[in-house]
């Protein structure tokens, strides 16, 4: 098969899935839509580099989630939060591609203050119900380390929430 | 799980209409023809060698000052090599008493280093 088919049928099976992925990171639709044109960009880039080590998928979902955490350390005042301002959760419920109530707002308020370990390690476990060892081969983390972060994120989580009953 | 039962696990996000229906040929639309191979660069050369002389110069002199350090007499090397025991035995003690009193266990060392 010719490289660019094969790379169309790749961006047609993935593209929703990361999608997804990119988006509970950066939160607004338009950021979400811009760092998901980036992976495939630096998947095509890289595509013949890519000779199989590990699943497609795998390495579809490292360079995007990657690319989201440096779009948001890039744009520091989007999507992360300090402990006091409700910022992401007021910009979340003004946003018309967000259907959420106020405490799904909330969720995303809690997840936002999260260092980036334990919040992409929260969105893919909580969420997407993603296997430890899948999200260790994604984050090239032991998934000791990884049980821990999600741990520690849950446990904050609740903090959060209690804190303001 | 508390988080669970107070927020659940519906997905609020929303994208706009037909946006994944045109999501391949719009990603396709945004990629070059051929995949750009990135190109070995002249231009920082000079300072490549620069940089790898300095590092082996430095190198080379930490080899010598490390082999005259250990050039010493026999009987210096005995007493050096007793000192350096009892050197050691007091770091394991303590290191064992401070283990001890902080009562961590691989778990907690994971759950202290993803804090951080």
């Amino acid at each position: 098969m010719d490289k660019r088919r094969e790379f169309e049928s790749i961006v047609r099976e993935y593209s929703e899935q990361l999608y997804w992925q990119i988006r509970r990171i950066v939160l607004t639709h338009d950021d979400a839509n811009d760092v998901l044109q980036n992976t495939f960009l630096k998947a095509w880039n890289g595509f013949d580099n890519f000779h199989g080590e590990s699943k497609i998928s795998t390495w579809l979902s490292r360079i995007a989630i990657n690319e989201s955490l440096d779009f948001l350390r890039r744009n520091k005042h989007l999507g992360s939060a300090t402990s006091d301002d409700l910022s992401v959760a007021n910009s979340l419920l003004a946003d018309d591609y967000f259907d959420g109530n106020e405490t799904e707002a909330m969720l995303q308020q809690a997840v936002s203050q999260l260092p980036d370990v334990q919040r992409t390690v929260f969105q893919l476990r909580y969420f997407e119900e993603m296997k430890y060892s899948d999200i260790s081969q994604l984050l090239d983390t032991s998934e000791g380390a990884l049980k821990a972060s999600y741990h520690i994120a849950v446990k904050k989580i609740t903090e959060f929430f209690k804190s303001r009953d | 799980m508390y988080i669970q039962e107070k927020v659940g696990k519906r997905n609020p996000f929303r994208v706009p209409e037909g946006y994944f229906d045109n999501l391949t040929a719009q990603v396709l639309q945004n990629l070059p023809e051929q995949p750009k191979r990135r190109a070995k660069s002249v231009f920082m050369r000079p300072v490549f060698y620069a940089a790898a002389s300095v590092c082996a110069l430095l190198v080379a002199g930490a080899a010598w000052m490390w082999q005259s350090k250990t050039e010493v007499s026999p009987a210096t090397s005995v007493q050096a090599k007793v000192e350096n025991h009892v050197q050691q035995s007091d770091n394991e003690e303590y290191m064992d008493e401070a283990v001890d009193y902080m009562m961590l266990d691989n778990h907690e060392i994971y759950a202290y280093l993803a804090e951080n």
